[in-house]
């Protein structure tokens, strides 16, 4: 897989086969063909990536001077937390950071974006105007520090429909009654979307301090119950930012059936890292909502 | 594949949408406004909320991360854990101000379908929110507080129909440490089967202590009630002699002149349940 555009020998033979296949269930199979849709092959895409190496004397440490924030790349976010007690001793955190990593972003985004392209192209290859039941898994292979992204999703065609602008299919991770029900309800679907987003955290002395419990006392003594200022507005960050890269794909339309997941990764007291990753269906309208009778409760006798 | 003679049939409309849908991405679209509508709700839902005059407007989060000094847990002493009481209660409060600003930077009218998600480690309390942003069709004016609810979408609207509306997340939490017994007790009771009585007392005063605090918390926020009520209790994994409990829920008030009865429609499924069949369990695994 030297070119994005290559697919392997044994796909190109499996989609060059008179027969389909499917990933759908046999009740999604028979929505799907109620819709319309006619299921053309079952296709996928793979992209293994190795993490390089981020930490001290890569090219990649930025930002852990504060007195050079430009460092950081322009636009990222970044926030600097500054010690209110003077020097206490060579040890004492000084300063703290919070830091967004967009080279971790970038190549999350090379990873799941490549393999999802690798899909869409075995799609394009058995003439299908839009794959469903999409699936998306991202797992760590043999090394510790190799993850695999993957797609599997079925490939369709419209029945006497029109095929997509450029023929590059539309992708949704919907299937069966829900697919049916977004349809009926004027929501056609463009492709999935999905961000990550990373923040790494270096705390500095009061974060490490309250994430400690204020063991020792720190600097200030002990404290009561309190809100851990930096650490909270990394969470809040990155959730943010998740969502902006999402917004940045939409252009104009709607995500439904979004789904936020944190991972936390806590290196010592108060450092962290935060990925965030952000799913969901882009969707367009192309009809206006039909007028709809208001819900009418009912009660099953079961 | 399909037989065409189907398409003069009932699935014909349903055929001709699809088709009206592929046709839209037929033609490169024209560059959007940036941003756009983001939810974590399903269609389904999205299409209830719309039926009762509601439209989800952006995905909101809530965060609040709250220290708990140390030493707190460590037991010897009994009672209530005021400290992580007062910390978990912080927490939430902090996650659901940073929720309600975010609704109100998308003039939302409050947060519906909000998860909870709540995390007590030694040192500090995580609390985290995560909810759609919704506001009435209508357009009316956002209000100065948008409510937030963790009531799903099909519950909302429910409830709206009802002539209710939520106002709040209502909260409570109570951290206790286990009531100890000298060791002369314990091995006088070693041999009785007897009522722990300073146990029984102890957790029957946090659990009420908890759910006393969402009480207040929902009156506090202008509600009446408080419905969905969640509670959850056990031994804090870190310290097992330290018992939490937290009690949640949506605080609703009135809005309509009186409820609204809502008149269910008795339906009587005909079909059989689905038989499941479960390969595992004929070995009785």
């Amino acid at each position: 897989m030297t070119n994005e555009t290559d697919l392997p020998e044994a796909a190109v033979r499996r989609l060059e086969a008179s027969s389909f296949s499917s990933g759908l269930t046999v009740p999604d199979f028979a929505a799907c063909l109620e819709l319309g849709l006619r299921p053309v092959g079952l296709v996928q895409g793979f992209c293994v990536m190795q993490w390089g190496w981020y930490g001290a004397g890569s090219s990649f440490m930025r930002g852990m001077n504060p007195y050079t924030p430009s460092g950081q790349q322009a636009g990222g976010y970044s926030q600097t937390y500054r010690c209110p007690h003077g020097f206490v001793s060579a040890e004492h955190r000084m300063w703290g950071q919070n830091l967004e990593q967009p080279w971790v972003e970038a190549a999350w985004e090379s990873g799941y974006g490549t393999a999802y392209r690798r899909m869409v192209e075995e799609a394009q290859a058995v003439g299908a105007h839009g794959v469903i039941d999409l699936k998306d898994r991202i797992s760590h292979v043999s090394e510790s520090s190799t993850t695999e992204f993957h797609f599997l999703g079925t490939a369709v065609v419209v029945e006497d429909g029109a095929p997509p602008a450029g023929g590059v299919p539309w992708t949704t991770f919907l299937a069966g009654q829900r697919l049916t029900k977004s349809i009926e309800a004027g929501f056609m679907p463009i492709a999935i979307v999905a961000s990550l987003a990373s923040v790494r955290v270096w705390a500095y002395c009061m974060t490490e301090y309250l994430m400690d419990g204020g063991r020792g006392g720190g600097p200030t003594g002990p404290t009561g119950a309190r809100e851990v200022d930096q650490v909270t507005e990394a969470h809040m960050v990155v959730r943010q930012l998740a969502r902006e890269h999402v917004r940045r794909q939409l252009g104009g339309d709607a995500i439904h059936g979004a789904r936020i997941d944190v991972v936390q990764r806590e290196l010592s007291q108060g450092d962290e890292v935060l990925d965030c990753t952000l799913r969901g269906n882009r969707v367009r309208r192309f009809k206006d909502y039909d007028e709809m009778p208001a819900p009418r409760p009912t009660v099953r006798l079961t | 594949m399909t037989d065409p003679g189907v398409d003069a049939g009932p699935h014909a409309v349903l055929r001709a949408e699809m088709r009206k849908g592929a046709e839209l991405l037929s033609v490169a679209a024209p560059p959007g406004k940036a941003g756009g509508t983001t939810s974590d709700l399903t269609v389904d839902e999205a299409l209830l909320l719309h039926a009762a005059g509601w439209a989800p407007i952006d995905l909101v989060c809530g965060v609040t991360i709250v220290s708990v000094p140390f030493g707190v847990w460590t037991w010897g002493q009994s009672g209530e854990i005021g400290v992580a009481s007062d910390a978990h209660g912080m927490a939430v409060r902090g996650a659901v101000d940073r929720l309600r600003a975010e609704c109100r930077r998308v003039d939302g009218h409050g947060v519906v379908g909000v998860t909870v998600e709540a995390t007590v480690r030694p040192h500090h309390i995580e609390v985290s929110l995560v909810g759609t942003a919704v506001r009435p069709v209508s357009k009316h004016p956002a209000p100065s507080a948008p409510f937030a609810s963790d009531l799903s979408a099909r519950d909302f609207t429910l409830l709206v129909g009802a002539g209710w509306i939520p106002v709040d997340l209502a909260f409570g939490a109570s951290f206790v440490y286990a009531p100890w017994r000298s060791a002369r007790a314990a091995m006088a009771q070693k041999m009785q089967n007897i009522e722990l009585t300073n146990y029984t007392q102890a957790m029957y005063a946090a659990r009420e202590l908890a759910m006393e605090r969402m009480q207040q918390s929902a009156l506090a926020a202008g509600g009446t009630g408080v419905v969905e009520v969640k509670v959850s209790e056990g031994p804090m994994s870190f310290a097992r002699h330290a018992v939490g409990f937290t009690a949640w829920g949506t605080a609703v008030t009135l809005v309509a002149a009186s409820h609204q009865y809502l008149k269910p429609q008795v339906i009587l499924p005909l079909d059989d349940a689905v038989v499941t069949f479960d390969a595992t369990s004929l070995r009785g695994r």
